[in-house]
């Protein structure tokens, strides 16, 4: 699963040798101008393929007595695509998603559900950091050790199972024959959540494969670091291991790890669909899911809009890891 | 990327590989006969909806009373049968367009751009996108949406692979000789990447169980009557607390295939773990 995924923003950046001729305060406004143009290359992308695969918002929608011919008129499809990608997009800046299939606001739609969604994979993101960091630090304190060993087969079964199976694993041990915790999700009047314990599984679900994949990132990075002459310098000079591992081979590891983390991301709002479903949590899934069957174009690019916005502004972070740390010399 | 060569892997390597493998294959052995043990028919209800173990059903029932062991016995077979097609159809993709990455630089960096692209996408969210755009096609668009999204990272992996043997002597003699760049790529580059090759197909394989499973809890794929080991806990779980076999069979059968392939993909690239590598290049 995620392996892949975590290759991407890797990229060396691309753009570096002319990024390093600007001058320092202009580079991450250079970078934010890079991401911000591939995000929208990605909107227009699922705006047209959506628009191209066969069957639209009529067909799926139309009421009784309502010809498709009508339907369509009145939602506007029946204008060539690019005046409706070009209305789509010139709303965008001022928060305007456009209009749902049934009429509603898609900004409104998702208003509640979004950051139900960012609430749980920002949760599982910032258990991932915390986990990966520690258990990766200390696996390569030891490499080969009892720890390192334990921790690469575990990390390396995480990765491979599917959200939902570590859901049902959890569910069995911590709720139906402990009792510790609520199988699912209760919501107030305003669609909040009601109790944070009703959290803990679904974030567990998502972070557990993110850690195994994390871990062995930072523990790969380190590794790399660990063989770079500055740290056998610090080592020959007497200093402690872990002053070594904090002060000298971790800042070097950095922009790796970021960019393992930022890949996290896409795959956490990919998973929650999922993980929502299962436990009945109000998120973006549920809309998502209502969203496909009907063929509701808006929605769903609304929906990839703000996933996609989500994970531009963590892959922006981990550029402007990478750009510090690499310094003049990109 | 370092310029040497990546080490050939070892025999105890393999052999390790082969046992931590030993798992899936008869997990696979077992659903392809799975039909013929099956005790029940897939399709009618032998006992209670949600029975206890116990009597004729030796796992219980499911929701509809239909006999659990035979239908895992049932369900295995077409989700093993997307994951095997998606990760020959990412993997030979990938070592096609990658070797020849390695030879044609701009060939290199529009895959950095499409994998650029690519990573803004949940890879759930575009099977969702692409699964749902072919009404009706089931198991074979989960595949195809799979394939598209999946070979881009490969690729790039398997690029980044045959980049250090781009530059080397053997290669630099063949384009002295005037070879084409498809020998080059093909005939020279090629042959050195087997392990390479080799792991991806495990990681690939692992992200095809993982796609299809997910993709079917989600019931793009298979549809309700049919058994099929991810759509089986999905309609299951309303009924955990009756019977929690109708649940963790499948999820166990999922997890032992998945884990047990990636553990053996581990052991085989483990004195150069491919995925990581390609993350610090």
């Amino acid at each position: 699963m995620s392996e892949t995924a975590a290759d991407t923003a890797s990229a060396p950046l691309p753009s570096g040798p002319r990024l390093s001729t600007l001058t320092r305060p202009l580079r991450p406004l250079a970078l934010l101008l890079r991401r911000a143009a591939i995000l929208l290359l990605l909107l227009v992308a699922v705006f047209l393929a959506v628009d191209l695969l066969p069957g639209d918002a009529a067909t799926a929608t139309g009421e009784r007595g309502e010809s498709v011919e009508e339907r369509r008129r009145l939602l506007g499809l029946d204008q060539p695509v690019w005046q409706r990608l070009w209305e789509w997009l010139s709303g965008l800046p001022h928060g305007d998603l456009g209009t749902s299939a049934r009429g509603e606001p898609v900004t409104d739609l998702l208003a509640t559900p979004f950051p139900n969604t960012l609430l749980l994979s920002g949760l599982a993101l910032a258990l991932t950091v915390a986990v990966a960091l520690v258990l990766g630090c200390r696996a390569a304190l030891r490499r080969g050790g009892p720890f390192d060993r334990v921790v690469s087969l575990t990390s390396t079964m995480a990765i491979a199972l599917p959200e939902f199976v570590i859901s049902v694993g959890l569910l069995l041990t911590l709720s139906l024959w402990t009792g510790w915790l609520p199988a699912t999700t209760m919501t107030g009047a305003d669609g909040s959540i009601t109790s944070w314990s009703m959290l803990v599984m679904p974030v567990l679900a998502l972070a557990i494969p993110q850690i195994g994949w994390n871990t062995r990132i930072v523990r790969a990075a380190l590794a790399d670091q660990a063989a770079l002459p500055h740290v056998a310098a610090a080592h020959l000079d007497g200093l402690a291991p872990t002053r070594v591992l904090l002060r000298h081979t971790l800042p070097g590891a950095l922009p790796t790890i970021a960019t393992g983390l930022a890949t996290s991301t896409g795959m956490l709002l990919g998973g929650a669909v999922v993980v929502e479903s299962l436990f009945n949590y109000p998120g973006v899934g549920t809309v998502l899911s209502g969203a496909i069957a009907n063929r509701d174009t808006p929605v769903i690019v609304g929906a990839a809009a703000c996933t996609g916005a989500a994970v531009t502004l963590v892959i922006l972070l981990a550029d402007l890891t990478r750009a510090r740390a690499v310094g003049g010399r990109s | 990327m370092t310029a040497t060569p990546p080490p050939t892997h070892r025999r105890s390597d393999l052999r390790r590989a082969l046992v931590l493998a030993a798992p899936a294959v008869l997990l696979g052995l077992l659903t392809l006969c799975g039909p013929l043990l099956a005790p029940e028919a897939e399709g009618t209800p032998v006992t209670a909806p949600y029975a206890e173990p116990g009597g004729g059903a030796p796992l219980g029932g499911d929701l509809l009373g239909r006999d659990v062991l035979s239908r895992v016995l049932h369900g295995g077979g077409p989700l093993i049968g997307s994951a095997l097609v998606i990760a020959l159809a990412v993997t030979l993709l990938a070592t096609l367009i990658g070797c020849l990455a390695a030879l044609r630089p701009g060939l290199g960096r529009a895959i950095e751009r499409t994998t650029d692209f690519a990573i803004l996408l949940p890879p759930l969210l575009g099977v969702m996108l692409l699964a749902l755009a072919w009404p009706g096609g089931g198991r074979a668009a989960v595949v195809a949406a799979a394939v598209v999204l999946g070979t881009p990272y490969a690729t790039r992996i398997v690029a980044g692979a045959a980049a250090p043997f781009a530059t080397t002597g053997f290669v630099e003699s063949a384009i002295a000789n005037g070879e084409g760049i498809l020998h080059l790529a093909f005939r020279e580059i090629l042959p050195n990447l087997r392990s390479t090759v080799i792991a991806l197909f495990g990681l690939r394989f692992v992200e095809g169980v993982y796609i299809a499973s997910m993709a079917g809890f989600l019931q793009l794929g298979p549809q309700p009557p049919a058994a099929d080991w991810a759509l089986m806990v999905k309609e299951n779980a309303p009924g955990i607390l009756l019977n929690p076999w109708a649940v963790i069979a499948p999820s166990i059968a999922i997890s032992v295939l998945a884990v047990s392939v990636n553990l053996a993909t581990a052991a085989l690239a483990r004195n150069r773990p491919l995925s990581e590598r390609t993350v610090t290049a």
